[in-house]
């Protein structure tokens, strides 16, 4: 540091103090950082759906129009509960309960997509038996967003807290996250 | 020559040395030299208290209380981001309009707090869009010094140079704001022909400036919006105040008839009144705002004030004036001197302590000659001449200070041969005018 370039920063320590410090502080609350000036570019969106997500809201939706991006829908059957159920039911009745779950699964996934190009996003559907969690944070690397309900993965609770599921999602994808 | 009179001169000299050095706080070399001129006697207690202006500090006192309890409410901030978004996105509009706003509110507010209020927002719409900042942090600068030469509250020279003459609010605006409001778009003429060109942006950019700053709400910034109300509310009452400071009286007696027609609130009463009105009304912690007071500077003043007092006490400044009297013929010719010394002395030694000094020479000249004209050649000087380097005035150590802890540096030279262009062109022009005023 020069004599000159030093000279300043002693006088403008002894002119302002601390007070430059608190002016930072109070235009941090309100002036967005540099990370957030930049518009991330999002060409693929995950929506993950299972029995608890009834719908997608008009919210989310607004929300995911401000990208011109393919929305991926996929229906995930807990396998867990798959393996529960083979155990306790004999085969026929673990059948019927998979065909009942796939169809209510195509049906929810059918309904959505047709809601989503009503509002003209090009879709794509998909419908596995795996795991909530894990499956959606790997599927989350092939796409630039995840959108996430915040009773996924929860039942069918009426308080508006989000489903511990999503938060731990939402803790390890390293894309950015919209809980709806 | 006494030993007495050697000895507060080497205090003046050493003292001014460590305040343009800054290697030890000024306000402690101030104190410092006070002391040694108070130890040894050469100022006694009674002399002491004359010397120091209270006056200028009570009216820095008060200023600082009003301003930092307005700054809680957010007004600065809602200032900075309605500013920008008037732009439109303009590189030359974000120029210009926060030149404007920056000379406005140094004119009746305090210039550190407005420049180091706006700053971080003009470094802020240069990143966005993606523009050297030098450009406008400069024109920051030159603006707030040209806006507070304006009037009598906007630089600390024009408060001393108030305080010690017993000029008015009123007789700054005529005699300097009109001067100052031609300066003013002198520089933005100049500032628009150095940098111009360099402040083309694409459409592009300048859409996204726009979507990035409409995205700023400014309601966000307003912390407390009863406070932003009352404060602005109490400023307004204040500036309104420092218009009628010297007829106070003629108008009070209208609704109150025991009041004295013939009486005049001095600039720091009216200063002090209105930091008890807005502390009273907006009911934050008197504890708080008082610690933010900026005592420091106060300090620095008061020891000034006694340094420079030394000079007197020995009568050095009596024999300075003597010499300047017998070699200035005309008013003038005394104009043009006070007002290029001032201005180039202050781009050197910082306009505060240059003005200190400046001011008893003037009032020993008054025995011998009008003095009414130097002290506007003298406010002229000090005020502008803070533009000539980086060390000049106050603000400009701020916004470069600033800058360079945000990654912009503006070098010591770069700024010299702008600020000098600026301090030439705007003191020749406003001593022009006065010298049209007074000594034609």
């Amino acid at each position: 540091m020069g004599y000159s370039s030093s000279l300043i920063q002693r006088k403008f320590r002894d002119i302002v103090g601390r007070r430059y410090e608190s002016v930072l502080k109070e235009y941090s609350e309100f002036l967005l950082t540099e990370e957030e000036v930049l518009v991330p570019e999002v060409r693929s969106i995950l929506v993950p759906l299972d029995f608890f997500v009834h719908d997608i809201t008009d919210e989310a939706i607004d929300v995911l129009s401000a990208y011109d991006a393919t929305i991926s829908l996929a229906y995930i059957t807990d396998a867990g509960v798959v393996e529960l159920l083979e155990r306790a039911l004999n085969q026929s009745s673990t059948e019927e309960f998979r065909a009942k779950k796939e169809e209510y699964g195509r049906r929810l996934l059918d309904r959505t997509a047709a809601k989503l190009k009503e509002h003209g996003f090009s879709t794509q559907t998909r419908m596995f038996v795996g795991h909530k969690g894990d499956d959606v944070v790997q599927m989350a690397k092939n796409h630039d967003m995840v959108a996430l309900c915040r009773r996924y993965a929860d039942g069918e609770s009426t308080d508006v807290s989000i489903s511990p599921i999503v938060l731990r999602i939402c803790q390890r994808v390293e894309t950015p996250a919209l809980i709806y | 020559m006494e030993t007495v009179a050697l000895i507060a001169i080497a205090v003046f000299l050493f003292t001014y040395a460590l305040i343009v050095d800054e290697r030890i706080h000024r306000a402690v070399a101030a104190m410092l030299g006070a002391a040694i001129v108070v130890f040894i006697g050469i100022v006694p207690w009674e002399a002491l208290l004359e010397y120091i202006d209270f006056g200028t500090i009570f009216l820095l006192l008060g200023m600082m209380i009003i301003v930092n309890t307005a700054r809680g409410s957010g007004l600065f901030e809602y200032i900075a981001i309605r500013t920008a978004k008037l732009a439109k996105g303009s590189p030359i509009r974000v120029l210009v309009l926060f030149a404007l706003v920056t000379a406005v509110v140094s004119a009746f507010l305090d210039n550190v707090t407005t420049v180091l209020l706006l700053t971080p927002m003009l470094l802020y719409i240069a990143k966005v869009m993606k523009l050297n900042p030098i450009p406008f942090l400069v024109t920051e600068i030159f603006a707030s010094n040209v806006g507070g030469a304006a009037t009598l509250i906007g630089d600390p020279p024009n408060i001393m140079i108030a305080s010690s003459a017993g000029i008015t609010f009123n007789e700054f605006l005529i005699h300097l704001g009109p001067i100052m409001v031609i300066d003013m778009a002198i520089l933005l003429l100049m500032m628009y022909l150095i940098y111009g060109r360099s402040m083309k942006v694409s459409p592009e950019k300048r859409q996204e400036m726009v979507r990035t700053l409409n995205g700023l709400d400014e309601r966000a910034a307003i912390v407390d919006r009863s406070l932003f109300n009352k404060s602005v509310a109490v400023i307004g009452f204040v500036v309104l105040l420092f218009f009628v400071h010297n007829r106070i009286g003629e108008i009070l007696h209208f609704i109150l008839p025991f009041v004295d027609p013939a009486m005049g609130l001095e600039p720091a009463e009216v200063a002090l009144i209105g930091a008890a009105i807005i502390l009273f009304w907006s009911r934050q912690s008197p504890e708080e705002i008082f610690e933010k007071i900026e005592w420091p500077a106060l300090f620095f003043f008061g020891g000034l004030f006694v340094i420079v007092g030394a000079l007197v006490e020995t009568g050095i400044i009596a024999n300075i004036a003597t010499v300047m009297v017998e070699n200035v013929g005309s008013t003038g010719e005394a104009m043009f001197i006070v007002a290029w010394f001032a201005a180039i002395a202050s781009a050197i030694v910082d306009n505060i302590p240059l003005t200190a000094a400046m001011i008893p020479l003037i009032h020993d000249l008054g025995a011998t000659m009008d003095v009414y004209p130097l002290w506007w050649s003298l406010a002229l000087g000090a005020c502008l001449g803070g533009n000539g380097t980086a060390i000049g005035a106050s603000a400009n150590v701020v916004v470069i200070g600033i800058a360079e802890r945000e990654g912009v540096g503006i070098s010591f030279v770069d700024f010299l041969k702008i600020g000098m262009l600026v301090l030439f062109v705007t003191v020749a022009v406003g001593l022009g005018i006065l010298w049209l005023k007074f000594a034609v």
